[in-house]
Parts: C-alpha cells; sequence; structure tokens
C-alpha cells in the first residue's frame, strides 16, 4: 500500500478529520467520498450505499423500537415498582442496597436494551438512593452503578448484538439467547465483589422487609417482571421477528404504564418518542457512516487480504481470540463502542470464521469486550455519565470501578477459552453450531 | 438581523422535534398493527413492514439534518477537549472546510443519482425511489448550511463550545 493511495489517504483522513473534532459518521462519510473521488469511481455511489444500507437494513429497526421501550420504563413506575422487589429480595444482607443495584440491573437488563439507557434511568434512582444519609461513598455508588449498566446489552435484549448481527450475518435469536448466561456470570461476579467490600467497608444493612410482604411485592412487580419472558419466548417461538418483538416491547411498557401501573403521562410519552428519534439519528450516522466506509473496505479487499495474512502466521482459533481481545480493550479505552464494533468488527470477521469460530460465540465476546470499554479510561461513556449524575470527579470513580473492572475481565476470559459457556443454552434449544 | 430570526428559528426548531417524534410514533404503531395483524387476523401485511423502513430512514436524515444537536454527535473528543480556544477555531474551521468541500464536490453526483432514482418505486405503498430518497439530498444541504455557520461561527463568534462526552449517545 503506497502511501499516496487512494485508500490510504481515505484512512488518514478519516483520523484525521476525527482528530480534528468533527463527528464519526461525518469523517467516515467524507473520507470515502474522498476515496471515490480520488479512485475515479461514481461519487454517488456514497449515496447509493448509505440508502441502500439503510432501507435493506431492516433488522435495525429494532434499535429505535429497544431505545422506546426503555424510555418508557423510565419514565413510568416501572422501574420504582422493580427497585421495591429486589430490595425485597437482598436488601436484607449486608451491603443491601449495593446488592440491590446488581439485581436491578440484572432484570432491567432483560428489557432495556442500551447501557447508556440503564445508566441514565435506573441508575440515576440508585445513585440517590445509595447516596442518602451518606450510606455509600458517592464515587463508589457511581462506580457500582456504571459496572452493573455493562449487564444491560449482554442479556437479552440488546442493541449492540443487533449491530453485531447485522455485521456478521449471526442469527440474532440465537445471539440473544447465549448472551443469558455471560450476562449472569457478570452479575455473579459483581455480587461477589459486592459481598467482599460489604464485609471489609461495613455497608449498612436495610431494614428487613417481612417476608410475608414479599408475594405482595412480587405480584406489584410481576407485569413488568413477565416482559423478558414475553420478549424470548416471542422471538424464541417464531411468533415475531426479533424487530418486531421490540415493538411489541415498547407497546407492552406503554400497556403496562398506562392501564395498569396508570404512571405515563402524554408529555412523558412525547418525549419518550423524541429521544428516541434523537438516538436513532444519532446513531443513525454513525450507522451510514461505517456502511459507505465498509464499501470502501470491501472494494479493496482488505478483509480477505487480512485474513490471508493472519492464516498465513499458523494462529490457532484461541491465539487470535486473545489478540481479538487484546485489540479491542485497547481501542475500547479510546473509541465509541458502536463505532468499533461498526468498523472494526467487519473486518476480523472473515478471519474468524476462516478459523472455524463460532459467530455466535465470536459475538457475545466482541460485545462483553466492548461493554468492558464503556467503564475503562480515558473515554468511557458510562463513567462520563456517572461523573454527571454523582457530581464526583473521574479519577475516584475510576479507582473504585477497578475492581469490578477486574471480575468482568475474569468473566471475558471464561467466555474467551470456554466457549461452552456462551454455546450451551442455544444449542439446548436447537442452534447447530 | 439575526437576533429577529432567532425566534423563528427556535419555532422551526420544535416543529422538526414535533415532526421526528411524530414519525418514531408512527413507525411504533405500524410495528404493533402488523403483529396483530398477521398473528390474530392472519393478515399479512407488507405495507406496514415498507412504511416503517421508509420511515426509518427519514428518521434518521431527517434528524442528523435538522434535530441532533452538535454535543449529541458521536465524536473522538480526545485533542479536541485538551486544546485551548484558539486551537479548537482552527480546528473547527479545517474540519469544516474539508467537508464542504467535499459534499459540495460530490453534491452533482449525488443528486444525480437520487433523481435517477424515479425509474423505480416500492412495491407496497409505490412510493417513487426519487421521492423517497430526496431526504438525502435535504440533509447534505443542510449539512454544508451547518458547518457554514459553525466555521463562521468559530472565525467570527464566541467560539466552539466544549462537547460533552456525556450526551452523546450511540445506544450501546
Amino acid at each position: 500500500m503506497m502511501l499516496l493511495d487512494p485508500f490510504a489517504l481515505s484512512l488518514i483522513s478519516i483520523v484525521a478529520l476525527a482528530l480534528l473534532g468533527l463527528p464519526i459518521g461525518h469523517a467516515m462519510i467524507a473520507s470515502s467520498i474522498l476515496y471515490l473521488w480520488l479512485a475515479g469511481l461514481d461519487m454517488g455511489t456514497a449515496a447509493e450505499q448509505i440508502l441502500n444500507s439503510l432501507y435493506t437494513g431492516y433488522l435495525l429497526l429494532a434499535v429505535p423500537m429497544f431505545i422506546l421501550a426503555a424510555e418508557i420504563m423510565n419514565a413510568g413506575t416501572m422501574t420504582e415498582r422493580l427497585l421495591h422487589f429486589c430490595n425485597a429480595v437482598v436488601g436484607r444482607f449486608r451491603g443491601g442496597l449495593a446488592q440491590v443495584n446488581v439485581l436491578q440491573s440484572l432484570i432491567f437488563a432483560g428489557m432495556s436494551g442500551s447501557a447508556i439507557a440503564d445508566a441514565a434511568g435506573t441508575g440515576r434512582m440508585m445513585q440517590k438512593l445509595m447516596t442518602k444519609d451518606d450510606k455509600y461513598p458517592a464515587s463508589y455508588a457511581a462506580a457500582l452503578t456504571a459496572a452493573t449498566a455493562v449487564i444491560g446489552p449482554i442479556i437479552p435484549p440488546s442493541i449492540p448484538l443487533v449491530i453485531y448481527a447485522l455485521v456478521s450475518d449471526a442469527s440474532i435469536g440465537f445471539l440473544f439467547i447465549a448472551g443469558i448466561v455471560p450476562g449472569l456470570l457478570l452479575a455473579f461476579g459483581q455480587m461477589s465483589i459486592v459481598a467482599i467490600d460489604a464485609r471489609r467497608k461495613n455497608f449498612p444493612i436495610e431494614k428487613p422487609i417481612p417476608l410475608r410482604k414479599l408475594p405482595g411485592l412480587t405480584l406489584r412487580a410481576l407485569p413488568a417482571l413477565m416482559l423478558p419472558v414475553v420478549l424470548l419466548v416471542g422471538i424464541r417461538g417464531g411468533v415475531m421477528t426479533p424487530t418486531e418483538a421490540a415493538g411489541v416491547a415498547a407497546g407492552y411498557a406503554l400497556f403496562i404504564s398506562i392501564i395498569i401501573y396508570r404512571s405515563v403521562t402524554a408529555s412523558q410519552l412525547y418525549s419518550a418518542l423524541l429521544n428516541s428519534g434523537r438516538t436513532t439519528a444519532s446513531i443513525g450516522m454513525l450507522l451510514a457512516g461505517a456502511m459507505v466506509f465498509n464499501y470502501v473496505v470491501t472494494v479493496e479487499n482488505i478483509p480477505h487480504s487480512l485474513s490471508a495474512l493472519l492464516i498465513s502466521w499458523d494462529l490457532t482459533p484461541t491465539q487470535f481470540l486473545v489478540i481479538v481481545n487484546l485489540l479491542l480493550l485497547l481501542l475500547g479505552c479510546v473509541l465509541e463502542g458502536t463505532t468499533i464494533l461498526l468498523v472494526i468488527v467487519p473486518v476480523l470477521i472473515p478471519t474468524a470464521k476462516a478459523l472455524g469460530i463460532d459467530m455466535v460465540h465470536f459475538g457475545v465476546m466482541v460485545v462483553l469486550n466492548i461493554m468492558l470499554g464503556l467503564i475503562t479510561p480515558p473515554y468511557g461513556l458510562l463513567l462520563f455519565i456517572m461523573t454527571r449524575i454523582a457530581e464526583v470527579p473521574l479519577r475516584d470513580i475510576v479507582r473504585d470501578v477497578m475492581p469490578f473492572l477486574f471480575v468482568m475481565l475474569i468473566a471475558l476470559a471464561i467466555v474467551t477459552f470456554a466457549p461452552d459457556t456462551v454455546l450451551f443454552l442455544p444449542r439446548l434449544l436447537g442452534y447447530q453450531g | 438581523m439575526l437576533e429577529r430570526a432567532r425566534p423563528i428559528a427556535c419555532w422551526l426548531y420544535r416543529r422538526g422535534e414535533n415532526l421526528i417524534a411524530i414519525m418514531i410514533g408512527v413507525m411504533f404503531c405500524a410495528f404493533l398493527l402488523q403483529v396483530l395483524f398477521r398473528y390474530m387476523l392472519n393478515w399479512p401485511t407488507g405495507w406496514s413492514n415498507e412504511l416503517t423502513v421508509v420511515l426509518w430512514i427519514w428518521v434518521v436524515l431527517f434528524g442528523a439534518a435538522f434535530v441532533v444537536r452538535e454535543e449529541e454527535e458521536i465524536r473522538f473528543d480526545l485533542v479536541y477537549g485538551a486544546v485551548g480556544q484558539r486551537a479548537r477555531r482552527v480546528m473547527t474551521v479545517v474540519s469544516a472546510a474539508a467537508l464542504i468541500t467535499i459534499y459540495g464536490y460530490s453534491f452533482p453526483a449525488v443528486f444525480d443519482y437520487v433523481t435517477f432514482m424515479k425509474v423505480e418505486s416500492t412495491a407496497y405503498l409505490k412510493i417513487r425511489f426519487d421521492w423517497l430518497f430526496s431526504i438525502y439530498i435535504v440533509f447534505v444541504v443542510a449539512t454544508i448550511a451547518r458547518y457554514l455557520w459553525l466555521a463562521w461561527q468559530a472565525l467570527k463568534g464566541p467560539g466552539p463550545e466544549d462537547f460533552d462526552p456525556a450526551k452523546a449517545s450511540s445506544g450501546v
């Protein structure tokens, strides 16, 4: 590859424009047009690629609907009821509220597909509860909330897994099911850390709620608790496509918020719709940029050249997975997750396929890795959001998040080296792989 | 003159927000009807499928053109966040100039592609593709206008603000 080769120039242009602070979507679109221009190709191809891939990307319609569902749940009292339920279950232990934080993230993960939405919605409430009367240090509460929000996109539904399904052609239904065990593993790891910290730092115990009240609280939370079941049965039973299921999840959340809980106002619904539209547009730009750039990458035959190169090194699948993990962890420290998923991962997929790595296993591993990037400094979106919510310095949150990051790395290692932890459930449900 | 235009711009911005919320709302209803029709009444609905896809394209491009604010866009701001005011002004002008040049130079080709698509229509709703895709032209023109404005602000105005990374959202 010569330095003045059109592809090299367009790569340099992406990096330069992004460093100058241009939105990444625009940086990719502009640099791809630059490539077409220099290579003497029709520049209208950029528009064609963007419009056609949006038009045929039916799977992506799940994204606005999952965001809408999360917005509606946060607007109504659904989240509160879940908190009461979680408090009745684990509040009685030492560090009770911290355990509630993990459990509610786990349950909420079954309804929401976005870690950012979880932190901004339930995370805000947890932060307030945990720091009331100085029960927990604000930075510890913020670090815990950031760490537990990571479970959101691992347990189905999951927006990053939808995007992975799009770039890899793996079955979204099986990807969703494959996320369950790793998600539980994360929650287990976090609960263990909390249990150790609670003893060491003498965290408070919540006033135990009598067990006879548990059935009542469960009943109050039940319609909300049923949502993950509706989703999974719907998708697995072939009743709906994952995209429709996202719409149904939003519909179900709206139905129980209005009819059963009587808690969502018209203006809340409007802002839920608007927020979903805004986020959709900003993800859409990233998708548009990635799609046209991926076209350029394909024209240049980069993925297959890379695949040929890596295979000529005689890598074993395990060695390749380790390299991928290190690369993505490094990139996750400085880049935003969706960008990595859309730009870097497609280049790695042909090699993974050639090495016989299962695409569902690869997807769950990659998404878990990229989600860890949300809590790794210097660029970790969840850390930024919690800094804003908790009003504590970033470095304090970073210090307190380290033990959680450590157990999550262990979970990543388990997922990487023991594919069965991921593939066991999908195989049970008929996955051939 | 700019001060007088401000209320009008705000009013237009609100209507843009209304439109994008309505589009998401219609998309949502179409999904629910689609599931209802197919599984309860056994009517397959190709039109609802197509309607949602059309709305998706428009939400993304219309939203990116008119509704998404600068601070909500996903960017790499480690360098931008670290440098001073003067450097930011220069960076904004340089990147805006590059974007305007490339989008402007490729505009005729984009226009040709979109108008050429008049030869086809969508399968169920029979929307001509040049109409459907015309939002892309609007998007390019609005983006060029936005970056002309940003570059002008960086040269003459109060200078670019800090980006707030917590406001950017990409659904992860």
